[in-house]
């Protein structure tokens, strides 16, 4: 891997970001608002007294957590999706640059968005609802690193998908984490779902990653075992990605499909 | 041989796009590849830039395989297309800026400031590439086809949206590099007048099959099957596209 190639990926969209008003919404639009509607549904029902401290803080602390892995996911995403809608990938692998950089310089980039959402979001949580996430970070972050590398697998998964299927399966980039986000227990314990999704919820890194992270707020602490199921979890399901993406890149280019554009 | 193509094929399910193609170019050298649409020329020029997989066959520049030193043989060559384009958002300068990253370019303004202007396109430097005419498009590319200085430049269908002066202009560009740079140059163009004055060689395809190579002279009495003293490259392309020939 060249260090040139990767920067140049890195310059590439960043320059994108720069100049594209959707890329600016999805990086710090959606995360602020979330936090905006979902702090006011706190502060409702805080004054109604339905709800102790540490809950609001979990449902703020949720949101934020959930915007830096569903934002991760999307951009990983979207980032390819914007080479097939510009039909810049002959122009791209037609160069020295390798599927490798291409992907670590696309990760750099997402994890450079993910920062500014996450400063953004928490920034409103603590202006507007007292929420100061900032004391909590050391804690946090394995459960944060653990989302992310969850994002990233599946992010890389939905590349593969779209290598082979294109712009037909774009939609799985904003919808995917849609479907793991009742079982990734983001505003509830994992002791709220019925015991059959309970099930599904522990095989779920994001799941195992809130719960960690409800513990820290609630002020019971670090927990060991949680972070270590979602590392387990996310060794599994990175290497499943990496397998099918190898896989499905061979697909690709032995059907000529990197080289179809739409 | 600077590049050697041997029994490349490939299929597609069924259909067969490339059929036991051989051919090989010397250094220096501007090919032509000429055939109709469907004939298996921009997949093999795929092949050659590795983008899709031979189903058989071997493909070997500067003395490497490509299956086996694909980033170390991209480095020297390069490829564009007018059919491919570049991030629409960005300015002509960015999109070239991240070309000259790629291939690491020590001094990156400098080349893209002498490419603009050798292409005629100084004054769109800072302009998104969205607003320009499909013509100042296919300029853009020729600029990113020459950022490394390549030893083997891919052209396919360079002068397809370009006026007669700026095709012209490119086509003298081309002839410049070969003779100042031994530039070697593989080149698909419908125009035949235009491969005619070019190409010294061309390997004509029809069904993914090599029917003639040759110089155009060759390729004219080849195909037309007489004695002809110049070449007639346009009557002999409408001679295979009816089938009466090959």
């Amino acid at each position: 891997m060249k260090v040139h190639r990767i920067n140049a990926v890195i310059v590439r969209h960043i320059y994108e970001s720069r100049r594209n008003f959707d890329r600016v919404v999805d990086m710090i639009w959606w995360p602020v608002l979330d936090i905006v509607m979902w702090g006011f549904f706190t502060v409702y029902l805080a004054h109604s007294n339905r709800l102790q401290p540490t809950v609001v803080s979990c449902l703020l602390g949720g949101i934020i957590l959930w915007g830096t892995f569903y934002s991760f996911q999307r951009d990983m995403a979207v980032g390819f999706i914007d080479e097939l809608w510009c039909r810049n990938l002959i122009n791209l692998f037609s160069t020295p640059l390798t599927l490798a950089e291409y992907m670590a310089g696309l990760l750099t980039v997402c994890l450079l968005k993910v920062m500014v959402g996450l400063i953004a979001a928490s920034a409103i949580a603590w202006a507007a609802y007292s929420f100061d996430i900032v004391p909590w970070l050391p804690k946090l972050i394995p459960y944060m690193a653990n989302l992310l590398l969850f994002a990233l697998a599946i992010g890389i998964a939905i590349t593969g998908m779209i290598f082979r299927y294109t712009t037909k399966v774009q939609a799985l980039a904003w919808g995917f984490a849609g479907l793991l986000m009742p079982v990734s227990c983001v505003m509830y314990p994992m002791s709220s779902l019925p015991r059959w999704l309970q099930n599904i919820a522990w095989v779920m890194p994001t799941a195992h990653s809130f719960e960690g992270m409800r513990g820290i707020l609630n002020g019971e602490g670090f927990s060991r075992l949680h972070f270590w199921w979602g590392v387990g979890l996310n060794v599994v399901y990175f290497a499943m990605a990496i397998v099918f993406f190898g896989w499905i890149y061979e697909k690709t280019q032995n059907r000529g499909l990197l080289v179809k554009q739409e | 041989m600077l590049v050697e193509v041997e029994n490349l094929s490939k299929t597609f399910g069924e259909f067969r796009a490339v059929d036991n193609v051989s051919f090989g170019i010397e250094r220096g050298e501007i090919i032509g590849m000429l055939g109709p649409n469907g004939a298996g020329k921009t997949t093999t020029i795929h092949m050659i830039l590795g983008l899709i997989t031979p189903t058989s066959g071997r493909i070997s520049i500067f003395g490497k395989s490509m299956a086996t030193h694909r980033g170390e043989i991209l480095e020297q060559m390069n490829f564009t297309s007018p059919y491919v384009a570049f991030p629409w958002r960005l300015t002509v300068l960015e999109n070239l800026k991240v070309f000259a990253r790629i291939y690491n370019l020590k001094k990156p303004r400098e080349r893209i400031d002498e490419l603009l202007e050798q292409f005629g396109i100084t004054k769109l430097r800072d302009k998104a590439v969205a607003r320009l005419s499909s013509g100042e498009n296919t300029r853009v590319g020729l600029c990113k086809a020459f950022m490394n200085d390549p030893q083997l430049l891919l052209l396919d269908e360079p002068t397809a949206y370009l006026d007669p002066e700026v095709a012209w202009q490119v086509k003298n560009a081309l002839l410049e590099a070969q003779r100042e740079k031994g530039t070697t140059i593989l080149y698909t163009s419908h125009n035949m007048a235009e491969v005619e004055r070019m190409c010294k060689r061309i390997v004509f395809l029809h069904h993914g099959k090599v029917i003639a190579v040759g110089s155009p002279i060759e390729i004219t009495q080849a195909l037309l099957e007489e004695e002809r003293e110049e070449p007639a490259l346009e009557e002999v392309f409408l001679r295979v596209v009816k089938g009466k020939a090959a």
